[in-house]
Order: C-alpha cells, then sequence, then structure tokens
C-alpha cells in the first residue's frame, strides 16, 4: 500500500479468530492512527500451517472498526417495554451510570444468593462464534469465574448449528470434540456434508489444496454441490438426513462382502473392544473375580480377561463360556457355559440387513457408488503399512471420513459418528497418521493436551466424565436451565459442558416448562456477547419473546441489533482491532489447526477505540471492583482465567489480588509468564516483546496429532464397535428418569443402543412436523438445509458492506437454491421474489437456480433475517431460521438435532 | 526482459474471494468496484454437474486492445508487461473498458462511501480525487513491485514485493513472476501443469494463466469450449449489457453517421447538380451534436483536448482529427459556396464515419461490435442516412433530387445487405445470446419489408417526378429513423460484453477434468 503524501504508516500485529477454525495471524496497516489495511502476517509463514494467512473474514475487520453504525457510548434503555414492536428509546449514558446499575443490579441478585428458587444460577451468560469469543473478551472469563454459577444455557445455535453428536461421541471414543482427517497425509476423503472449504479455516482450505495437489480423491456426499463438493473428486447428491443408510451400507460392504484378512485384524484385537464377549442380556460377560470383560483366546481355547499378556483374541465364532454379566444399577448375572460371541461377531450380524441395494433407494444413490466407495476406502486405507512420525512408527491409514454440521446434529448424529469412527477402527486408521484424528479437547481434562487426557477408565478404555446415571450420584437438578447434568450423560460438566446441552430446551423451558424439572426461572441478569439468538437460533420469533421478558440484559453491542434490542443496557467495547489480548496458538486446536508449533500471540490495539468504547478487560475490572470481586477476580486471572497461568515452576508474575489493575499491567504480566512458560522459565520478556514480534512459539511435536501413541503406552483401546457403556447408562438414566415421573425423555432413551439400528430419519422429522402442528407434510414438499459460508459463518459481520460484497461473488448468498427443474415445474424463474414457508414460520427470498441441488431440496446459504441490525436489515434475504421449529420430538438423546425443515414456496411477486 | 503473469491453479482455488477483499484493501476501491474478483461456474445439469472458481481482473496482456484504442496515450504497457493507466492523461472515454474482453476496468465518477452518507475514517484517508471520472483497472500492485525491486526483491517471491491477492491468497492457488524467466515459480508451472488462457482467440495474450489438470501428458488438449445459449444460475459470468457507452454515446453514432453522411452525399450530388447549400449546416450541425453529447459523458471532459494524443492505434484519435478538416472545410465551403471546400469536407465526413466504424471494430469487448462486418454496416447506415436526410432537404427546398433518390434506393439496398452480412456473421461465428435477442427485437424498422417500401419510396421517387417531394421525405426519414434506431440499439442494447468461458473445468484432485462453458453465447 502506497500511503498519500503526507500520511504515516505503521503496521500492528493481531491474530483473527472470528471462526472455530481460527486463530490466524495478521498485520493491520494503520495510516495516522487509522486502521486502513488487513495484510497476513509474512513473519508467521514458517510456523503457520496456512503460511501466515488470514481469510476474507479478517478483511472485514477495517470496515468494522471504523463503521458509523458502532455504538459508540454505554446505552440505558428508556422504554421498559421490551419486543420487536417497541422502540427501546436508548438514552447515551456515561460509563459509571452504566456500571453503577449493572453493578447494582449484580450485587442486588447477589445479596438473594448465587442460585434461585429452583437451584439455577441467577446470572446467565451467552457467547456466540462457537466458544471464540472468550478471545475477544479479555479477562471477562476471570470476572465471570470469580463471580461463582454463571448458567450458559441461553444458546445462540449450539446444539443446533454445530457438530454436536460429533462433539460429544467424539470426545468419548477419541478425545475429539472436533475430528479431522490428517489432512497433510490422507489420500481419500469421504466426506458427508462436511463443508471444510467454508468452514476449515485457512489451515483447512491450504492443507486440502495441497492435498488436491496430491491427488486426494475427496467424494463429498450432500444434497447440494458445496463449495467443498465443488472442490471434491465426487460429488454424490444423496437425500437429506439419509446418510446413516449410506454409511450403514459402506460397513456392511467392508464387514460382508470382502475377505476378513483386508481389515486391521491385530487393531481390532488390540485396540478396540471388537473381541469383547457379549454376555446374554447385552452386556459384556466378565471374569467373576476381577470384573474385566472377557476375551476369547484362540491360544489357549479358553475365555481369558481383556488385558491377557499373549492373548490371541477371537473375532468371530460362538464361544461356551462362564462368566459375570453386570448391567445397569449393578444389575449381575451369573452365566455358566452360555454361548458368547465377540463384540465384533455381533457387529457383523448387525450390518447384515444394510446391504448397499437396501440403501439405494433409502439414499437415492445408486447401489454401486456405494459399494466403490467402500472399497476405494479400503483400497486407500493400506491396511498393514506403517510410517515414523518423531522416530515412532506408527500405522499408515491414509483415509478418512468427514461429517457436516447437519450429518452430526440430531437424530441420525448417534448413527453416523458411530459409523464413520468404527469404519476408521476397522482400517486401523483411527488416531494414525493419514486417518481420523480429534484435534482438540473441551470435556475432558486438560483441555490444552489431548495426550494427557487420555486416562485409563474402567475396561481397558480412556475415562470420560459422564454425568452420573447411578441412583446414588445422579443429579436430578443441574445448575443450568436445560437440565444437561440430569437428562445428558455424555454433556459431562466441565465449563464447556453447558453449551453442549440441549441449548433449545433452556428457550422451550422459558415458553411453557417441562414437567418434573424445577421451574423456569429468569436470570436475574442475562450478559450476551458476540452473538445474536434472536437471528441465529431457530423459531427466532420464539426466542425473540422469550428474550423480551428476562428482566435485565447487559449486551457488549458493537452495533444495534436484533438481541440487543431488547437489553436494558449496552456496553461499547473494544472491537478485535481495538482491545488488547494475548492467546495461546499453535498445537492441537479446533478443526485442521493442527500445528508443527505452539506459542501465543497478540491482539494489539490498531486503533484508539472508537467513540467511548472500552477494552473488554477494563470493563471486566470495573465489575469486578463494582461486585466486591477484585481479589477473585485477579486470583481468577493468576490461576489462569485469561488464557494461561502467570506463575509456573521458576517464574511468578502473579497480580496482587488487592489491587486494580490497568489493562497494560495485567496483558505485560500476561505476556511475561507465556515467555516464561515458552522457554521453561528462562526468559520473561512482556509486553514490548510481543508487540514487537507479534507471537512466540516452540515446536510442537507431530506425533502428538495422534491419540495412538497414548492409547498404546497405557495399554487402551478405543471403545468400539459395541457401546456397551452407553447401553448401561440409557437404562439407568430411563430409570432415574422414570423415578422423577419424567416420560418426555423416553424417545431420547432409545438412542442408548450397543449398536445402533437404522431408523428412517425423513420420516421421523415427517411425522414430528405433522404431529406438532396438525399438517399434511405433502404440502410441504421440500427439504430446506443451510450451508455454512467462508464469508460470513461465526463472523457476526452480516452488516458489514465488504463482505456482503464480495459474499455475492460465490453462488446462493442471498437466496433461495433451487433446482431448475424443480422450479420450472412451479414456474418459478430465476430473480423472482418467492415466500418460503413451514409450518413455523415464513421468510422472503429471491429464487437462485442452480443444477448443483436435488429437485427436492431448497439451500439457504447463511442467516439473514435480520430486522434491526444496520445494513442488514436491508439485505431482503432469507433465513431458514425463523421456519425451524424447536421441537422435543426433533431432539436426540445429545440434545441436538439438525438444521433441516420441510417447507413449501410460492411466488410473492417482483424481482431481485 | 520481464514479463510478469499470474499462474491460477483451479484445482487449489476455492472461490473464497480472500483475494478479491485483499485486493479491495490494498489498493482502495470503491464500494462495488473489484479489480480482482473470483468467479463461480457451474456445468452440466442435476446429477453430473461441476463447480468451478476462476480468479479474473486485468489480464496485463501482451497486446492489450485497452492500450491501442485508448486516444489519450494514458494506457501503457511497461517493458515488464504490466498495463498501467495515467489517471493525469485519462479523459474517461470508457473506450478502454468496453475494448477490454475481460470485463477488468471500469469508471468512478463520485466518491462513495460503503455506508452511504460520510466517508468513513480509512476512506477518508485513502481517498484519491485523481482516479476519479477515469479508467481504473488491477495495477499488479505496481507500487509494491517497483518499490520491492528497488530493495532488491522478487516479486512473486518475496511477499513484500507481490501482489496483494497473490500473497493473500490461502489455497496457494495464485502465484506471480516472471514468464521470461525459465526458472521461475509461474514457467516451471506452465512447463509441468496442464493449462489455457480465457479468449485466448480473441489474440490478447492474457497473462492469467489457469491451471486446470495434472500434469502435462496426463489429458488430452482441450477441446472446443461448448456454448451454452440460454444458461441457468450462470448471470454473473454470462455476457452482460454493458453501460458504459450509454445513449450519448449512441447519439454520437447516430448524428455522427447522419452529419457525415450527409456531408458526403451533399458533396456527392454536387457533382451532378447544384449543391444544395442548405444541407451543410445541417450536417455540421448533426455532427456538432453528436459530439457534444459524447462531451457529456466522458468522466473528465475539460480534459477532452487528450483525445488528440494517440493517432498511432486509436481511431477515436483518428475521428477527432478528421473532425477538424471536416468542420473546417464544411464551415468555409459554406460561406464561400465553394464546391471544392464541399467536396473536401465530404471526404472528411467520409474518415470521419470510416473512423467510426473501425472505433465499434476495435472495441474488442463487446462481440457485437467487433465483427469486422460492422465496419460496411455503419458506413452503408452513415451513408444511408446521410442520403436520406439529404432527400428531405432537396424535397423541403424543392430541388429536383432524382440522383439522389436513385442513391438512396441503392444506399439502402446496400445498407440491407450490409446487416444480413454482419448478422449472418455473427449467426455463424457466435455472440452473446442477448445481442441476437436485442436485434431481434428491431421489427418495425429494418427487417426486409419496412426496408423494401423504404427503398421503393425512394424508387419510386425517381420514377415519379409528379411525387417525388413527398415520396423524398417519407423515404429519406424511413431511411433515417431506420438507420437510427438500429444504431441505438446496437449501441445500448445489443452491446453484451464478452461474458467469461472456461476451456476446461478443472480436475479436483483425483477427479477429472470436464469440459468447459461459454455461458450465454450463441452459434449458429
Amino acid at each position: 500500500m502506497k500511503p498519500p503524501n503526507g500520511k504515516s504508516t505503521t503496521s500492528v500485529s493481531s491474530y483473527c479468530y472470528q471462526c472455530v477454525a481460527g486463530p490466524d495471524l495478521m498485520k493491520v496497516d494503520v495510516m495516522d492512527g487509522v486502521p486502513v489495511q488487513i495484510r497476513p502476517n509474512d513473519s508467521a509463514a514458517a510456523v503457520h500451517p496456512a503460511h501466515g494467512k488470514v481469510c476474507v473474514k479478517a478483511f472485514g475487520l477495517i470496515q468494522k472498526t471504523n463503521n458509523p453504525n458502532r455504538i459508540q457510548t454505554p446505552m440505558i434503555r428508556s422504554n421498559p417495554k421490551k419486543g420487536r414492536g417497541e422502540d427501546p428509546q436508548f438514552r447515551p449514558a456515561s460509563w459509571d451510570e452504566a456500571l453503577e446499575l449493572i453493578c447494582g443490579k449484580l450485587n442486588e441478585s447477589r445479596a438473594k444468593g448465587l442460585m434461585d428458587e429452583s437451584g439455577f444460577p441467577r446470572v446467565a451468560a451467552s457467547f456466540g462464534g462457537g466458544g471464540t469469543s472468550t478471545v475477544y473478551m479479555g479477562t471477562f472469563p476471570a470476572f465471570l469465574k470469580a463471580w461463582g454459577p454463571i448458567d450458559m444455557s441461553f444458546g445462540s445455535g449450539q446444539g443446533v448449528k454445530c457438530y454436536h453428536s460429533e462433539h460429544l461421541y467424539g470426545e468419548f471414543w477419541h478425545r475429539a470434540f472436533t475430528v479431522s482427517p490428517d489432512t497433510p497425509r490422507v489420500e481419500m476423503i469421504i466426506s458427508f456434508g462436511a463443508n471444510v472449504e467454508a468452514s476449515g479455516g485457512v489451515c483447512g482450505v491450504r492443507r486440502h489444496a495441497d492435498a488436491r495437489d496430491r491427488g486426494v480423491k475427496r467424494v463429498q456426499v450432500e444434497p447440494h454441490l458445496s463449495v467443498t463438493g465443488a472442490c471434491s473428486a465426487e460429488w454424490v447428491p444423496i437425500r437429506p438426513k439419509t446418510d446413516p443408510a449410506f454409511m450403514f451400507a459402506m460397513l456392511h460392504v467392508l464387514l460382508r462382502e470382502v475377505p476378513r484378512e483386508r481389515l486391521d485384524i491385530p487393531f481390532l484385537k488390540a485396540r478396540s473392544s471388537a473381541p469383547y464377549l457379549v454376555a446374554p442380556n447385552g452386556f459384556y460377560l466378565r471374569d467373576p473375580e476381577s470384573e474385566k470383560p472377557l476375551i476369547w483366546d484362540l491360544t489357549t481355547a479358553a475365555a481369558v480377561p481383556y488385558d491377557t499378556e499373549g492373548a490371541d483374541p477371537a473375532l468371530e465364532g460362538e464361544f461356551t463360556v462362564t462368566g459375570l454379566e453386570v448391567g445397569a444399577d449393578d444389575d449381575r448375572w451369573r452365566h455358566e457355559g452360555a454361548a458368547c460371541k465377540p463384540a465384533f461377531a455381533h457387529l457383523v450380524a448387525h450390518v447384515a440387513p444394510y446391504s448397499p441395494e437396501w440403501a439405494a433407494e433409502i439414499c437415492d444413490v445408486p447401489a454401486a457408488t456405494m459399494r466403490t466407495t467402500a472399497l476405494d476406502y479400503l483400497h486407500h486405507a493400506h491396511v498393514g503399512a506403517t510410517t515414523v512420525v518423531d522416530g515412532r512408527e506408527m500405522p499408515f491409514r491414509p483415509v478418512a471420513i468427514s461429517l457436516g454440521k447437519t450429518v452430526s446434529n440430531g437424530w441420525g448424529g448417534y448413527e453416523c459418528a458411530w459409523a464413520r469412527t468404527l469404519m476408521a477402527v476397522l482400517i486401523g486408521g483411527l488416531e494414525v497418521p493419514g486417518g481420523t484424528l480429534g484435534t482438540t479437547v473441551r470435556l475432558n481434562r486438560p483441555a490444552d493436551n489431548r495426550w494427557s487426557s487420555v486416562v485409563p477408565g474402567t475396561d481397558g478404555f480412556m475415562n470420560y466424565p459422564m454425568n452420573p446415571t447411578k441412583r446414588d450420584a445422579f443429579h436430578d437438578t443441574s445448575p443450568s436451565r436445560h437440565a444437561h447434568q440430569t437428562l445428558i450423560p455424555l454433556a459431562a460438566n466441565s465449563p464447556w459442558s453447558q453449551a453442549l446441552g440441549p441449548t433449545h430446551l433452556a428457550w422451550m423451558a422459558q415458553q411453557k416448562g417441562f414437567e418434573h424439572l424445577p421451574k423456569p426461572t429468569q436470570p436475574d441478569v442475562w450478559f450476551v456477547y458476540r452473538t445474536n439468538p434472536v437471528i441465529s437460533f431457530w423459531d427466532t420469533g420464539a426466542v425473540a419473546d422469550v428474550i423480551a421478558h428476562f428482566p435485565f440484559t447487559v449486551c457488549f453491542a458493537y452495533t444495534h441489533d436484533e438481541t440487543n434490542h431488547m437489553a436494558d443496557v449496552l456496553l461499547p467495547e473494544c472491537t478485535d482491532l481495538e482491545g488488547l489480548q494475548l492467546i495461546r496458538i499453535g498445537g492441537s486446536k479446533y478443526v485442521e489447526q493442527f500445528w508443527e508449533h505452539q506459542g501465543f500471540a497478540l491482539r494489539e490495539p490498531a486503533a484508539a477505540p472508537m467513540g467511548e468504547a472500552r477494552d473488554f478487560t477494563w470493563i471486566s475490572t470495573q465489575l469486578a471492583k463494582g461486585t466486591g470481586l477484585l481479589a477473585e477476580y485477579n486470583t481468577a486471572i493468576n490461576k489462569g482465567a485469561a488464557g494461561l497461568r502467570f506463575f509456573g515452576e521458576g517464574y511468578d508474575f502473579s497480580l496482587d489480588p488487592d489491587a486494580e489493575h490497568s489493562v497494560e499491567a495485567i496483558w505485560d504480566a500476561a505476556c511475561r509468564a507465556a515467555s516464561a512458560e515458552l522457554t521453561e522459565g528462562a526468559e520473561d520478556q512482556g509486553l514490548d516483546y510481543f508487540r514487537e514480534h507479534g507471537f512466540r512459539t516452540i515446536p510442537f511435536p507431530k506425533a502428538r496429532w495422534y491419540l495412538y501413541p497414548a492409547m498404546v503406552e497405557k495399554g487402551l483401546r478405543f471403545e468400539l464397535p459395541y457401546q456397551e457403556r452407553l447401553l448401561r447408562i440409557g437404562q439407568e438414566l430411563g430409570a432415574r428418569l422414570h423415578e422423577m415421573g419424567i416420560t418426555w425423555w423416553d424417545r431420547q432413551l432409545r438412542e442408548y443402543e450397543a449398536m445402533p439400528h437404522y431408523q428412517d430419519l425423513p420420516q421421523l422429522w415427517e411425522d414430528a412436523l405433522e404431529k406438532q402442528y396438525g399438517v399434511e407434510i405433502g404440502d410441504y414438499p421440500f427439504w430446506l438445509l443451510t450451508a455454512r459460508s467462508m464469508q460470513y459463518s461465526w463472523g457476526g459481520n452480516a452488516g458489514i458492506q465488504m463482505i456482503h460484497e464480495v459474499a455475492a461473488n460465490v453462488a446462493g448468498h442471498g437466496g433461495v437454491v433451487m433446482n431448475p427443474e424443480a422450479a420450472a415445474r412451479l414456474g418459478l424463474r430465476e430473480g423472482e421474489r418467492v415466500e418460503v414457508y413451514s409450518p413455523t414460520g415464513t421468510t422472503n427470498g429471491a429464487v437462485i437456480l442452480r443444477h448443483g441441488i436435488r429437485p427436492d431440496t431448497l439451500l439457504m446459504i447463511g442467516q439473514f433475517d435480520h430486522w434491526k441490525t444496520p445494513f442488514a436489515k436491508d439485505l431482503k434475504t432469507p433465513s431458514m431460521n425463523s421456519l425451524t421449529p424447536m421441537s422435543l420430538d426433533l431432539t436426540d438423546a445429545t440434545g441436538s438435532s439438525a438444521d433441516l425443515v420441510r417447507v413449501a414456496i410460492r411466488k410473492t411477486g417482483g424481482r431481485a | 526482459m520481464t514479463r510478469y503473469a499470474i499462474v491460477a491453479d483451479l484445482n487449489r482455488c476455492v472461490g473464497c474471494q480472500t483475494c478479491t477483499s485483499a485486493c479491495k484493501h490494498a489498493n482502495n476501491t470503491a464500494p462495488g468496484i473489484q479489480w480482482r474478483k473470483v468467479l463461480d461456474f457451474e456445468t452440466g445439469a442435476f446429477p453430473t454437474v461441476n463447480r468451478a472458481f476462476v480468479p479474473v481482473g486485468c489480464m496485463h496482456c501482451d497486446e492489450p486492445s485497452c492500450r491501442d484504442v485508448c486516444p489519450t496515450t494514458a494506457t501503457r504497457k511497461r517493458d515488464d508487461g504490466i498495463v498501467t493507466i495515467d489517471y493525469d492523461l485519462c479523459i474517461g472515454c470508457a473506450y478502454c473498458a468496453v475494448a477490454c474482453p475481460y470485463q477488468a476496468r471500469s469508471r468512478v465518477d463520485l466518491p462513495a462511501s460503503a455506508y452511504g452518507g460520510k466517508a468513513m475514517r480509512h476512506e477518508a484517508l485513502r481517498e484519491d480525487p485523481a482516479r476519479l471520472g477515469v479508467a481504473q483497472k488491477c495495477t499488479l500492485c505496481v507500487d509494491l513491485i517497483d518499490a520491492g525491486r528497488a530493495r532488491g526483491l522478487v516479486p512473486g517471491v518475496d511477499a513484500a514485493a507481490t501482489p496483494a491477492c497473490v500473497s493473500s491468497c490461502i489455497a496457494g492457488a495464485l502465484t506471480m513472476g516472471d514468464l521470461d524467466d525459465p526458472e521461475s515459480n509461474v514457467s516451471q508451472l506452465l512447463r509441468s501443469k496442464r493449462h489455457f488462457r480465457m479468449h485466448e482467440e480473441l489474440g490478447n495474450g492474457p497473462n492469467i494463466h489457469y491451471l486446470y489438470d495434472g500434469e502435462i501428458g496426463d489429458v488430452a488438449p482441450p477441446e472446443a469450449v461448448p456454448y451454452v445459449a440460454e444458461p441457468v444460475g450462470l448471470a454473473s459470468v454470462s455476457p452482460r449489457l454493458q453501460t458504459k457507452w450509454d445513449w450519448r454515446a449512441a447519439a454520437n453514432f447516430v448524428f455522427g453517421g447522419t452529419g457525415t453522411g450527409l456531408m458526403a452525399m451533399t458533396a456527392l450530388a454536387a457533382l451532378t447538380g447544384p449543391a444544395s447549400w442548405a444541407a451543410v449546416p445541417l450536417a455540421l450541425i448533426f455532427v456538432m451534436a453528436g459530439l457534444i453529447c459524447i462531451w457529456f459523458e466522458i468522466g473528465r471532459p475539460w480534459r477532452f483536448l487528450n483525445v488528440y494524443l494517440n493517432p498511432f492505434t486509436s481511431w477515436m484519435t483518428r475521428e477527432a482529427m478528421a473532425a477538424l478538416p471536416f468542420f473546417g472545410f464544411g464551415a468555409l465551403a459554406w460561406l464561400l459556396g465553394s464546391p471544392v471546400l464541399l467536396a473536401l469536407s465530404g471526404l472528411s465526413g467520409l474518415a470521419f464515419l470510416y473512423c467510426q466504424a473501425r472505433i465499434l471494430r476495435a472495441a474488442k469487448g463487446i462481440p457485437a461490435w467487433r465483427h469486422p462486418a460492422v465496419v460496411p454496416l455503419i458506413v452503408t447506415t452513415g451513408l444511408t442516412e446521410g442520403a436520406g436526410a439529404l432527400a428531405v432537404v432537396m424535397a423541403a427546398t424543392g430541388t429536383e433530387a432524382r440522383a439522389v433518390a436513385l442513391a438512396l434506393t441503392a444506399l439502402v439496398g446496400l445498407r440491407a445487405w450490409a446487416w444480413t452480412r454482419y448478422r449472418g456473421g455473427l449467426q455463424r461465428e457466435g455472440a452473446p445470446t442477448g445481442a441476437f435477442a436485442a436485434f431481434a427485437r428491431i421489427k418495425a424498422g429494418f427487417s426486409a419489408a419496412p426496408q423494401a417500401l423504404v427503398a421503393a419510396a425512394a424508387l419510386a421517387a425517381a420514377l415519379v417526378p409528379a411525387a417525388q417531394p413527398v415520396l423524398l421525405v417519407m423515404a429519406g426519414l424511413g431511411a433515417l429513423l431506420t438507420g437510427w434506431e438500429v444504431k441505438h440499439v446496437l449501441i445500448t442494447r445489443a452491446a453484451f460484453d464478452q461474458g467469461y468461458a472456461l476451456n476446461r473445468m478443472p480436475a479436483r484432485g483425483a477427479g477429472k477434468s470436464s469440459p468447459g462453458i461459454k455461458p450465454g453465447w450463441f452459434r449458429a
């Protein structure tokens, strides 16, 4: 960039973490104190998997920072009535007045006790961006920690817009909150709706481009030709929500149509539960003494505990054995000479009905395509091959299966996550080079080290912090308004668990409550940051109604929007380019963010805050001070609530707990602690160092991308294919809920199968809509789907003009994508304005014709039903969120549902 | 020598628009203006469909048609291949924009803010008044390249000397380097991978090279690009009606053609009888009116004299030069009553008319204009209108006009022949579907029956002296109005741009490359 005459240009380091696929590093050019340009950080090229680049979203930050529509001063609501039709009559206020008002409410609430009469936290908070908000909220997590229990159950998209089953089952099976192919090594990827080219961030895009250069074969199985489908070797336009049938058919081929030795038999025997003998009631047959599951040792022709040295377990056959079976709630059966088969044999029988021919009609995909895909998968697995990583020899299995959000969310998610992970196990490709990897941990501990999270549990498997289902430990109440500890054992109870609970139940409960759960109270104070649930959730009208009844809402506000329209106080915080913060980078994080380096990066202010906007850390400190929690707040910071501990072996940069510290002092201490952590206490450079360099890293061993070495070292097995533990906790959960009188969760209890059976998911959706709304499903002939957009997803940037402008170059934005044949049948033409409606609502947009979509499917990219956000409200673009019901019938056992609804379409007249 | 080029690997590109945004940042382009962008193509029909993303922008052509047509020499090609625009010379005539077959150029006349109203801080800081009202396009970040080279950096290798689109590309799809260096990154890519250039048949030698498949030798060479006359969902990549030359430009062709044709026909008629001096000022007024209209269209009207700076290659300069003797001789001829000067003015008018035809012929970005048959069409149309106007003048002044009537008859026929030949040529060689649709709508005046009527009226005027004035007026007006209509349609309704085309859809990883597409084009 050539500065105009007389203008001085400097450059500061920052990061972009607007989406879950970050963080990525960038430079911000500043001219006369104004940020004017985003650039890649070339000095990070050697350490960042995408060579120091940032994606299109980062380039929206210049307009975001300088946007004239920003809220530039605290504002207080004057109109006590709330609702879409009410003018909030916000009036500007000083920070002192706004903070005094908020702290007054907080102190008033705290005086009544941290929990209310229903046992729920009196203070609630909702954050957007799939957890990325924390890297923009400075020390606010320390304030929340200092405060005590906070209800995070009011979701803004979690459970309905994420990869929910993958998160929960992934963590359970292989510490994989997010799952990724080992893209740098993979040869073949079968992607069921995973839109990695839009949502995999720059690391994903770069690595998949490299993979394509290597000749990777990616098969995209998806009802429409997404950006990722476009970049794939093959597109298979499957009928919506029938992915489990396709995957079951692949399992059928692998287990029943190819010679057994082509599978990774050693892996199955040593690293899975395949050899465990299953007793007559469906639980493992156990050694009566040690209660360890038994296997059939082919060497000694006897049943022995699974960990018997030198045993050669049978995978198939039926054996007459004696042992103990332990069921739910410690039910015990002693079996003498019972006929038992290994879990693997049960699996082979289980998939017998699911041939490709069976699946063909369900999926509307030729059987030959599914068979070929399965055989290709096996071919590319190179079963038996090994490779050396960081001096360790490991299996090399360069094939992987990816799942998209509507595939791994809601009913069917369990089937898909199970089948995907199982197929990796069958060829020995789970957590090994080339194969299927977990990349981050959120529910287990420690969250920043997957290897350390591999803690031995019972039966030779990893431990998992289930919410207890035994009678004496069961939580019949939860510290959240969606009952995650009561209903969802797999959700665990980590700081992330509330966000992974059934977040739509929190909204639904506010409408009419759930029988036999505590009365659904409202939070006294609700904090909202970087999220807009009135737009981003489902049944947005209902969500808006609930929010309008919350007594006191504090929104950290960038511009006016649909959610903060209902707020009592708006606080303008420094945006991405104005705030100061240090975060961890590298190692192994979300999505494809597994690096060969790890360390820290600084977000240095590129500009003075606009108007009266304040740094989030300053706001947090003031809230702590105003609520008398300064010592607890500082202590929380010292202990790591702001991203890293301020003390460690040989260093201590802890803040004085009783003093108020400036923003710079806090982050200077953080920088010093980061330097010390990376150098094992040898160095302690602070803020100045990070300002100069932007980031600091040390190598991260590539071997740590793979869980396999940790599993081998600890002698552990992946808990597949047989889900004895889930079967047990499902039965126990059912018993507990029935003891409480709860029967409305019975449908969900059926998910707890040892091996999932196919269920007709399209029918399930259709039936649910017919039952809930009394409609004829034939009146709603189309499936409506959505897809991620790299330009928008997670960015909260629908109000940024430049993003809108460039996103328009990618087909599908801003309208209703439909197949030309389907459109012709309805007499619809390109650009024509239409109304799309479901039993819950309507949305309007222009027809966009593309051949790359099934004739029975419509697509709306993004969520753009804004009516308040400046600029976005004038776009006249559709959103499926107002069409998608919040429905218990459509909620699976993990508490999620899928972005999917049946709709009809009609002309409204006019053109785009 | 150095010859910079960009290689875009279509197998790698994901259409994310990061390059589009980085370009907007680096060059501070106005809202809606994209010097670099990535197109979204789709081919096939459900369920066999392919989709590809294609970065486009200024191709920094080996033989840039924008440079050749530029009347001011504002557009130049540097020794290193970069095509530049001198904002201080440019008059904003937008001729380069219609001459570019890659739709790479635009013109912004007024400062614009992303959110309307007052400029945002960063917009105000970087406002560049020199870029208002003139042509603009991708500069290949020439400032970065020059500054980088001055520091010993290598463009395309060192990020600080590399165009923003290339250095920001997250997929590693864009590479920039020196084609004349056989060891450069781009040379190596083009040696090893299959590639094509967009619209190569137009001969510009574009310098964005598209990689579409694996190693050279692996696959068959690309075949002809399939035309799809009415593509679905591809409006953004199909030819679009150009809006840079509007009715004001059309008026220049209408009035300029009529005026010069009138002068030429008047001079010719003077050889057979007394000159119709009344027609001379009318001819001058016609041409002047056309030029005034065009003056109102250019972005920097007070720099209009720069139009004379490129007589070497620009037909617009030559047109402007022809105007000088046309007006000079014409005015003097009228004042002095000199048939010789009238003849010189007529000859100058013919030159002006021919230049107008060649202006369209050289507008390579508009298929309906650049066809060679447009030249006789424009010349015969101008002459026919001139004859028609002269016929009306002679009828009004009571001058005997048998020869003019016969000439008009012949010219109407000649014009019909030129029109038929032009349409046939377009049909055979192909043009945007929209152009044919626009021509198909000219039913009122330019189809066979009304033209035959005009010719018949002209012939009757020659053969029936008693009815000559009436018939002359009818035939003259008919010739004029139908000629004006065809030029108005040609300039403003049929002027679809080249659009974009893909020779091949890229192979994606292990997938296979498939046939490309030329959407929105029809060929008989």
